[in-house]
């Protein structure tokens, strides 16, 4: 799969891009592989059931990677270099969790090539995790 | 509307006692390239006004870029 290549000039502020991710056992334990985060609520069943959610969830910052994918990906795309990233985590995502990534273009710097792209995680209709990209558009 | 010096204190990470027109990069240890980029991008966002790729590169001084934004905003 190839990343969207779009130029600046071309990018219109209120444009969308979206895609969706299942999120499966195995990716939370990779994830926790590649992160070195093995912290029991995302790993160990047993204990996940004595905590208030009852489950094991998936790690918050796993939705971060998918911002990544968002602007990497879709918006801007190929040209993207990725600054700054804002998360907040409304909802626990769980094992078997499909999640819609929505990103929104806010802003474009016509000095400086930023972009503000808006993203939000939603779940069955509910947002659970929303943030903000600042990216910059290489030339 | 945040104002210039809340925008140099967030992005730059200063109180505001501490900011003077003055201050460049040499002085304010957070102005790096890209919290310049970023510091840029929420004045023209904030104030909703747009920059030349020259007036950014010149901008040497916190207060040419208090200048700047003054001109705009006029």
């Amino acid at each position: 799969m190839n990343a969207r290549d779009v130029s600046f000039e071309a990018l219109q502020i209120g444009e969308t891009a979206t895609f969706s991710r299942t999120i499966h056992e195995k990716d939370v334990e990779a994830f926790a592989l590649l992160s070195g985060d093995m912290n029991p609520l995302h790993m160990d069943e047993a204990y996940a059931q004595t905590t208030q959610f009852g489950q094991r969830i998936v790690h918050g910052m796993f939705l971060g990677a998918l911002c990544s994918c968002l602007v990497g990906m879709y918006l801007p795309g190929k040209r993207c270099l990725y600054l700054s990233q804002t998360l907040i985590f409304k909802k626990p995502v769980f094992i078997g969790d499909t999640v819609d990534v929505e990103g929104t273009l806010i802003s474009k710097s016509q000095s400086t090539k930023l972009l503000s792209v808006d993203i939000v995680f939603i779940r069955d209709k509910e947002v659970v995790a929303q943030g903000q990209a600042q990216v910059q558009v290489l030339g | 509307m945040k104002t210039f010096n809340q925008i140099v204190q967030e992005l730059f990470n200063i109180k505001e006692e501490a900011i003077r027109d003055e201050l460049s990069s040499k002085d304010i240890p957070n102005w790096d390239s890209m919290n310049y980029l970023l510091f840029v991008a929420e004045l023209e966002k904030n104030f909703n006004i747009s920059f030349t790729m020259d007036e950014v590169m010149n901008a040497q001084t916190l207060g040419d870029l208090r200048k700047l934004v003054e001109h705009r905003a006029s």
